[in-house]
């Protein structure tokens, strides 16, 4: 809010010093005005959020069915420990995870390639078409959630890492290429006026003098979503997709929490191990 | 006999805007390195662009090689391109790429989309490309990147891929207007060696006049999109540069 | 005709060139090679059949237009659940908002400049942000919900620790990016750390800090989307019940509704984004 007082205030300033009349009168007239704009705005605020709190958390909450702090503790108590039984029965599922996440990349970068060429403005083919074409395509992929994604799947191929692996795919299209498209709408165009000019095809130029000049983005783009597709695809086991999901969903049912809190700790440790892959990547790249 | 012939020449970016080009002719001759001068903002870089219809122009005539370029048809625009090397005022090389990539890049023309994609190009147009790089002195730089170079070596490796293209006509778009005074003398005369040395007729676009007078054997003068003076260089004075160089503050 | 062979032809100085030399060549090499491998053993060890890829297309294609269409817009135009949807808009911005509050001592002491101490608080906050980034926004839900039982606190909660796990990263770079020159001088003066933070760190972070929280509020709504379908309260519990109806074709009217608002907040951030930059 102190910054809205602020900057409204400089506008004001300015605005007056132009008209050169009234100055002071007028600047202490806005400057109040704008302060009280930003005081109701911050008690509107106060008050959705009250509102909200007690709706959703006071109201809404069965109070009776957590009891007392006591109970909640206990609750998480049941977590600590760790189910060493688990451990020979993680190995295959884990490999799986990693595998889906890394080939469900593999094909959202397939299925970029024409988003991000559509979808870049300076070189998409034939714009009234094209380009919204391909930003419908970004914006389904990223606004609908992997688990609906996961779910679409299983009902059209089945059960299985196959879902997965389509719903990861598909799920990663839309950053990929939104940022692979804001690179290319980005670049330096003397390369690419040197490739026409010695007669390069549209092939040549996109080859030639785009793509070196993006790689590295796209690079680390791809590196960054295969981290967090390993993160989606350890969950999508839940609705049937094959993974460590699978594992955590049946320890859940079975109340083995000890074999929950294991399965986490599975699912962290490939998580560090993609960021550590993740990072040297980037580290050489770029 | 004349490689490129242009008459009447207009040209403006749109509809709308001002008119870049006021119908310009001239004709460059085999072994011409044709010179164009002119203040900022004079139509020199149109009218260089037109030539390879980089910018399109809006009416007129360029005979180039038998051919009308301003009718040919896209086939047509990459041969035409292809048979024109072209040298930037910014070097325009492709920064992440090394040396030898950028130079083998002049061949694209005559490459096909398979071969580019695995950056396959021909035994022989590598070689050609490495007694290139041997001639314009980078021989040691070959599997640099094209970034790691200081601007007069950025500007050999362009003269180089223009050479790769076994141009008919070179197109130099103020070539050395992003070096030093001393490298700029190095480069112009390297072009112009090696222009002689192939037979290739150039067509310089240069705001130098020292340069353009020392190097060139015929000036054409725009101003504002105008011919103002056309002809050998030795026809060229102090009066004729007042007037092309009338509306700069000298 | 033949200008290549032309004057400079100059055997002596011919050299081989290739592009790959040979220590290089071997790692570029068997950098493809060994993903070329992944991904034929994924396919393999996966049981991905490619040759039915295509058909599968056809398939979605049929089972989209069989099953999902039209979507059943009445269902989703009911009072019932658009109350679902403020639901789920109050806690996204509940999560996101408790989680920011959270983030601000989290990416100080995750932050290697600024940090109290890099021995003990800097690692702490560090695992901390990244255990709270590692586990899907799911999982915490699931959680939340068997420790709290159901209703939108376990929502509210899980979208709290995801939205930490989002921002703290972000802000914590953006910490560390900073100009130190003001902070030193505040140091020279003597101010603790505390003051630190509030007078040299924090007018030089304020927009960054901005940004990152709108674009948290804007990953929060596509998540509180679905921490109901595990019993965590907003319109994923709508979800999950057509889901096992199989009411298809409600559930594509539900998808239609996400999509919307997903657009919706989308457009929202982008402004704010903008008169956030506006102001800077």
């Amino acid at each position: 809010m102190k910054t809205e007082t602020m900057t409204s205030g400089k506008e004001s300033v300015g605005s007056t010093t132009a008209k050169l009349g009234g100055l002071a009168d007028e600047i202490a007239v806005k400057r109040k005005r704008s302060r009280m704009m930003s005081g109701a705005f911050s008690i509107f605020l106060l008050a959705l959020v009250l509102w909200s709190v007690d709706v959703t958390v006071i109201k809404d909450t069965d109070w009776e069915r957590i009891g007392s702090l006591e109970n909640v503790l206990e609750a998480t108590n049941r977590f600590i420990g760790i189910d060493f039984e688990l451990f020979s029965n993680l190995f295959v599922p884990a490999l799986e995870t990693l595998l889906i996440a890394c080939l469900g990349t593999f094909f959202g970068l397939i299925l970029c390639i024409p988003a991000a060429w559509f979808g870049a403005m300076n070189i998409t083919p034939y714009k009234p078409v094209t380009y919204p074409l391909a930003r419908l395509m970004m914006t389904l992929s990223r606004s609908i959630h992997e688990i609906v994604w996961a779910l679409f799947f299983v009902a059209v191929v089945g059960l299985g890492a196959m879902a997965g692996v389509m719903a990861i795919a598909v799920r990663s299209v839309g950053f990929i290429a939104k940022m692979t498209a804001e690179a290319i709408e980005d670049i330096d165009y003397r390369p690419v006026e040197a490739i026409r000019a010695v007669g390069g095809s549209p092939f040549q130029v996109i080859y030639y003098a785009i793509l070196p000049q993006v790689l590295p983005q796209i690079v680390s783009v791809v590196v960054f979503e295969w981290e967090i597709n390993i993160r989606r695809s350890a969950i999508l086991g839940l609705v049937g997709a094959g993974g460590l999901g699978l594992v955590f969903f049946r320890q859940m049912n079975t109340y083995n929490y000890h074999g929950v809190t294991t399965v986490i700790l599975a699912i962290l440790i490939i998580i560090l191990l993609g960021e550590a892959v993740s990072y040297f990547v980037r580290r050489r790249l770029i | 006999m004349a490689v490129l012939k242009v008459s009447d020449l207009h040209a403006r970016y749109s509809a709308k805007g001002p008119e870049i080009l006021k119908g310009i002719s001239f004709e460059v001759e085999d072994n011409d390195f044709f010179a164009i001068i002119g203040p900022s903002g004079a139509g020199k870089s149109t009218l260089i662009r037109c030539i390879n219809r980089l910018v399109e122009p809006t009416s007129g005539t360029i005979i180039f090689d038998g051919r009308d370029v301003t009718k040919l048809n896209r086939r047509g625009l990459r041969g035409l391109r292809r048979d024109i090397g072209m040298i930037f005022q910014e070097f325009n090389l492709i920064n992440r790429m090394s040396v030898m990539d950028n130079v083998l890049s002049g061949r694209l023309g005559y490459t096909s989309d398979w071969r580019t994609l695995f950056r396959a190009f021909p035994r022989k147009d590598i070689d050609h490309a490495l007694m290139l790089l041997e001639r314009v002195g980078l021989i040691d730089h070959v599997d640099k990147r094209a970034d790691e170079l200081s601007g007069g070596q950025r500007q050999r490796v362009g003269i180089a891929r223009a050479l790769m293209q076994d141009p008919k006509l070179m197109l130099l778009d103020e070539p050395t207007s992003a070096l030093d005074p001393k490298i700029s003398r190095e480069v112009m005369a390297l072009i112009k060696q090696m222009a002689q040395e192939l037979k290739v007729p150039c067509l310089c676009n240069i705001h130098d006049v020292k340069l353009a007078t020392e190097f060139c054997n015929k000036i054409i003068g725009l101003q504002d999109g105008v011919t103002m003076f056309s002809g050998p260089t030795e026809q060229m004075n102090e009066e004729k540069l007042g007037e092309i160089y009338a509306m700069e503050v000298l | 005709m033949d200008k290549s062979s032309m004057a400079i032809e100059n055997p002596a100085s011919r050299r081989k060139w290739r592009r790959f030399k040979y220590p290089d060549s071997l790692y570029g090499y068997g950098a493809w090679l060994i993903a070329f491998t992944v991904i034929v053993f994924s396919i393999e060890y996966l049981n991905i059949p490619l040759d039915r890829l295509l058909g599968m297309l056809g398939r979605m294609g049929d089972i989209l237009a069989a099953r999902y269409y039209p979507p059943d817009i009445e269902y989703i135009m009911d009072q019932d659940y658009f109350g679902y949807v403020v639901e789920t808009i109050q806690m996204a911005y509940l999560g996101a908002l408790f989680g920011l509050l959270i983030t601000i001592p989290v990416a100080w002491f995750a932050s290697y400049n600024m940090t109290p101490s890099r021995l003990f608080v800097y690692p702490i906050a560090r695992m901390f942000g990244m255990s709270c980034r590692a586990v899907h926004e799911t999982i915490w839900a699931i959680l939340f919900v068997s420790i709290l039982g159901f209703g939108m606190l376990p929502g509210v909660l899980a979208l709290t620790l995801f939205s930490t796990g989002f921002a703290a990263k972000l802000f914590a770079e953006e910490i560390e990016s900073i100009d130190m020159g003001p902070v030193e001088a505040m140091r020279a003066t003597g101010a603790n750390l505390f003051q630190v933070m509030v007078f040299g760190v924090w007018p030089q972070v304020r927009v960054a800090f901005t940004g990152i929280a709108i674009y948290t509020w804007d990953v929060a709504f596509r998540a509180a989307t679905v921490v109901g379908f595990f019993g965590a309260g907003g319109m994923g519990w709508y979800l999950k019940r057509n889901v096992l109806q199989i009411e298809t074709e409600r559930v594509a009217a539900i998808i239609i509704s996400i999509i919307v608002l997903v657009i919706i907040s989308e457009a929202i951030s982008a402004w704010a984004r903008q008169v956030v930059m506006k102001m800077k």
